[in-house]
């Protein structure tokens, strides 16, 4: 009875404490709304009178012309008289596909004849590809993407137009105009048209409630100095961008870095409007907020879950969105989600079928990337990259009987780079390992041979950018010339006479990580180094990597595609990077090589194609005076695994990535 | 007997409380949220997310907020309007997440639960009644393999050869055309025949700890006095076994209901890796591996309640079949 009486007591108390929590929780939720609408009322007050700008803007003159771009592969456009379309699409009730298609229509394949040799393809099929991550398949991610602008195979030699018709940059790099395909939709049947891109960039990109950082590649040269691009909309079909600064960079930012899609400066209006407090009353979107699940007045929150970005594209809220892609997402369950032909799709082979061959994609979600391979080898994916890995390829050759061809293209990463962080809080550390002697004798220490055939099976090269000499004798003079000297052991010392150890931290994120940071601790240990490793979880590492916690690490980089930018800079000296990526206002200043480094990289990637290029080429003299990181190995093929009926699969010779890319023009071999 | 139930149901909520406290701060323990995880996931493929899109998505999922006031809105949300909250990996509420795959999990968990029930209680019997006998031996050696040997291994060997064999690869519970199709007799046809090898994996080791027990209650009880007065008085071999001894033997098979039932729900997590069932345990741990917070809290929550009810359940009925306990003093 006692115990009973007690007990109750305790309920009650408890039944306090919730009812009080929850009260107080409502009063904090109902202040919190009522300041954020009144935070849009001025939003939407400065964006009209943004909008008041841009109508000052429109009265004044198109821009002075400029040097006309040579990527113009659309010359045969506009010389097809008759158009195809997919069977599947018959019956549909959908207007003749010839209206359906741009005037300005795109011919597809843009790939040199030693890569692609061109079929005109047949419809139909079901194209089945597989996934270990729920809402995630970069397979299908890749091969629907769309960029504004496109660059053939992904090599960034030449800027063709994609979504955009074309684009003329000014002499002086300070503006680009873009001229957009006349009479493209959406896939529900809307035009596209510059209101879409005005949308965009007024009311998403300009608004800091939607957009609370601008992003910094947008800023004109790609710094944070650099004033925000203006948008001028000169017609329906044609609007220009306009800089503080050259900036000819942004054409390559916008075709291929960072896989950016068209969803950056072009999303559809006439759908987002109902979600835009500028345009339909709070009060009116108060339901679709509630059925999102968020709480009263957070249109913000609304918007951005209706809002698909790119990478969005495989998400199950992504149904049912306008888009551009050649696939749409019609239906995503917990076990698959089903891909089905854009009827508006843009772009037309030269026998007038309009483009993709294939109906539909059907990508399975499943619990471990190990069931990839078991789907894999019973033949039941059409196409797979980024679950396919060298390791296994023997096992995909083995099955190869099931109905698939596992051939290998080249990789667009690094096999593996390595890290020693620069800047990671130790006197003693960065004392050595900002000595170049230091980081020149490791890169003379490493074995690639040996690297390239224990695991990679000989399928890669020795890295090209810095140098490749492997001389243990040299390596150790340079360290005894640093005057590390060693101890009784044989284990040399640090400057304060302590051990010096290298820890390498590594995650396992791709299979060769692991191995071959094994090997590179062997290597260094022949240099009387005393080397240690640690596996860690992915998520850990990817902390410790931010807070500048990782010592020595090993992860790969987009270094192979000039146009990334990606140089490792957020791994050797992540609060150099900080500084940098700041424009000073936050981590420590670099010395002035690094500096140098850096003001190069970002003249790269704000010049044109052509300077830039050239440019590159300065960045890696740099990089092999210094070793900031080192970059072993390069050429490493990736296995692609295709389904042995599919056409139009590019040769050996590309990256596996562009073949993914270039997935709309697959076709199923009667 | 009512009133000790509603005691013990009273009981559940201070109980139920304290977990969810616990699941929700254990789930944020590990470094770092969903976002680390995801935005990791995006950048090493190469793709740029902005910063801004970074501090939209922590809005977005709530992640902005402090944890007491996740942890309030949480609990406000599922005790006022149901709501689970949302799974941050598959972007869908949470309770749409779980439904679809609890059938599937409790229908695979009852069905090898049976499965194991009729192999192991008669297989217990016989060894026990013909203790040292062949088959006594034959059963207690399959028996030690089946608790020695980790289900996963059985089902990773299994699944190799029957690829190697016939070439086909076990990887789910239907054929790539019925996987979304909805309920028929068709699936359910096409289910039936693939559902054979995971029941077998699952049941296997529990049939073999089960026959291990009921062969040593058995033993116990036989050798007891009430047993052999029985049998002086000339009780018939088949009625002395079953009146007595037997029910004294599966004893252990109620007092386990606790943990059974939540077994039934949250499924058998490698061996649903290893044969890519859709069930809740790959679910559960792809949520806890990513950090989806209101996906694994909701779950582990859900599966919680049901061991409580569960170890309830089992307590009652110990006492309704056991008269030892019922006379025990439940009272006080």
């Amino acid at each position: 009875m006692k115990v009973r009486r007690r007990f109750l007591a305790a309920v009650l108390v408890t039944a306090l404490i919730l009812t009080a929590a929850l009260t107080a929780c409502d009063d904090g939720s109902n202040s919190n709304s009522k300041s954020t609408s009144s935070n849009t009322d001025n939003k939407s007050d400065s964006s009209s009178s943004n909008d008041a700008n841009t109508a000052k803007n429109d009265a004044n003159e198109p821009a002075k012309s400029g040097n006309a771009n040579d990527g113009a592969a659309s010359a045969a456009d506009g010389q097809i008289g008759e158009f195809h379309q997919s069977a599947a699409l018959d019956g549909k009730n959908l207007p003749d596909v010839k209206d359906r298609l741009p005037a300005d229509y795109k011919i597809t394949n843009e790939m040199d004849e030693n890569q692609l040799k061109y079929e005109i393809g047949s419809y139909g099929g079901t194209l089945r590809t597989v996934t270990s991550v729920a809402n995630w398949d970069a397979d299908v991610f890749v091969m629907d993407n769309e960029p504004l602008l496109n660059t053939p195979s992904i090599l960034g030699e030449k800027i063709t137009g994609n979504v955009l018709k074309d684009y003329l940059l000014s002499d002086d790099q300070m503006s680009i105009s873009f001229q957009m395909r006349k009479g493209l939709k959406w896939s529900d049947g809307e035009p596209v048209t510059t209101e879409d891109i005005r949308f965009t960039v007024e009311d998403v990109l300009m608004n800091p409630e939607l957009t609370p950082i601008f992003p910094l590649y947008l800023r004109s040269g790609g710094v944070a100095e650099g004033a925000p691009m203006k948008l001028e909309v000169l017609d329906d079909y044609n609007f220009k961008l306009t800089f503080d600064r050259p900036y000819g960079g942004l054409l390559i930012r916008l075709a291929i870095q960072g896989w950016r899609g068209y969803t950056e400066l072009l999303k559809p209006a006439h759908y987002l409007k109902q979600f835009h407090t500028k345009y339909t009353p709070l009060a009116t979107i108060e339901p679709a907020i509630k059925e999102a699940g968020f709480k009263p007045g957070e249109w913000v929150n609304l918007f951005n879950f209706k809002d698909i970005t790119n990478w969005k594209l495989n998400h199950s809220e992504a149904v049912g969105f306008p888009v551009l892609y050649p696939w749409v997402i019609t239906k995503a369950t917990q076990s698959m989600t089903t891909y089905e032909r854009n009827p508006y799709y843009f772009k037309v082979d030269t026998a007038g079928n309009q483009l993709p061959y294939i109906d539909k994609i059907e990508s399975t979600l499943v619990n471990d990337i190990e069931m990839v391979s078991l789907k894999t080898i019973a033949g039941e994916v059409d196409f797979s990259r980024e679950s396919a890995a060298l390791v296994k390829m023997p096992l995909y050759k083995e099955n190869e009987k099931n109905g698939y061809k596992a051939v290998l293209n080249n990789m667009h990463v690094t096999p593996t780079d390595i890290f020693l962080n620069l800047t990671y809080d130790n006197p003693t550390w960065q004392k050595v390992v900002q000595d170049v002697r230091f980081r020149k004798a490791l890169n003379m220490a490493i074995d690639r041979q040996e690297l390239i055939d224990t695991i990679y099976y000989g399928f890669a090269q020795p890295g090209s950018i810095e140098d490749p000499t492997f001389d243990l004798d040299q390596a150790n003079q340079l360290l005894d010339d640093m005057g590390m000297k060693k101890n009784a052991d044989g284990k040399r010392l640090g400057p304060d006479g302590k051990v010096f150890t290298i820890p390498f931290e590594v995650g396992a994120q791709a299979p060769d990580i692991v191995p071959y940071t094994q090997l590179i601790s062997e290597m260094w240990r022949a240099l009387g180094l005393n080397v240690t490793m640690k596996t860690i979880d992915q998520t850990l590492w990817g902390q410790r990597q931010t807070a500048n916690d990782l010592q020595a690490t090993v992860i790969w980089t987009h270094t192979p595609l000039w146009y990334m930018g990606d140089w490792g800079q957020g791994q050797w000296a992540p609060v150099w990077d900080q500084w940098h990526s700041s424009s000073g206002k936050n981590g420590k200043e670099p010395p002035e090589d690094v500096k140098k480094l850096y003001a190069k990289i970002d003249e790269a990637m704000a010049s044109k194609p052509d300077d830039a290029k050239r440019l590159i080429e300065e960045v890696k003299q740099m990089m092999k005076d210094n070793v900031y990181y080192m970059i072993p190995l390069s050429e490493v093929k990736q296995p692609l695994i295709v389904n042995d009926k599919l056409g139009n699969i590019p040769t050996d010779s590309s990256f596996a990535i562009g073949t993914d890319f270039s997935g709309e023009q697959f076709f199923f071999k009667k | 007997m009512l009133n000790y139930i509603s005691y013990r149901l009273l009981q559940l909520i201070p109980l139920l409380v304290a977990i969810s406290i616990i699941v929700f701060v254990i789930i944020q323990l590990p470094p770092g949220d969903f976002l680390t995880n995801y935005i990791q996931q995006l950048k090493l493929s190469g793709n740029d997310v902005s910063e801004s899109a970074i501090l939209n998505l922590k809005q977005e999922y709530g992640l902005d907020k402090s944890m007491i006031v996740q942890y309030v809105y949480w609990i406000k949300d599922m005790v006022l309007h149901g709501n689970m909250g949302r799974s941050f990996q598959f972007n869908m509420p949470v309770a749409d997440v779980i439904w679809p795959r609890l059938g599937l999990t409790v229908a695979i968990s009852l069905i090898s639960l049976v499965f194991v029930w009729l192999v192991a209680i008669p297989i217990g019997i016989y060894s026990a009644t013909h203790q040292y006998s062949i088959l006594d031996y034959v059963f207690t050696f399959i028996g030690f393999i089946g608790v020695a040997v980790p289900g996963f291994l059985i089902a990773l060997v299994l699944v190799y050869f029957i690829f190697i064999e016939t070439g086909v690869s076990i990887t789910g519970l239907f054929s790539p055309e019925y996987v979304d199709a909805p309920w028929t007799l068709a699936k359910v046809l096409d289910m039936l025949p693939r559902m054979i090898l995971p029941v077998i994996v699952i049941g296997m080791a529990s049939a073999a700890s089960l026959i291990r027990i009921t062969r040593g209650m058995l033993l116990d009880e036989l050798s007891k006095q009430y047993v052999i007065t029985a049998r002086a008085k000339g009780v018939s071999e088949g009625r002395l076994l079953f009146k007595y001894p037997v029910r004294m033997a599966i004893n252990p098979l109620i007092s386990t209901i606790g943990w059974t039932l939540p077994a039934l729900i949250s499924g058998e997590v490698i061996v649903s890796i290893v044969l890519n069932l859709q069930t809740t345990g790959p679910m559960l741990l792809k949520a806890l591996m990513t950090q989806d917070m209101y996906l694994c809290g909701s779950f582990i929550l859900v599966t919680s309640v049901i061991t409580v009810l569960g170890t309830l359940l089992s307590d009652i009925l110990l006492a309704a079949i056991d008269p030892r306990i019922r006379f025990g003093g439940v009272g006080e």
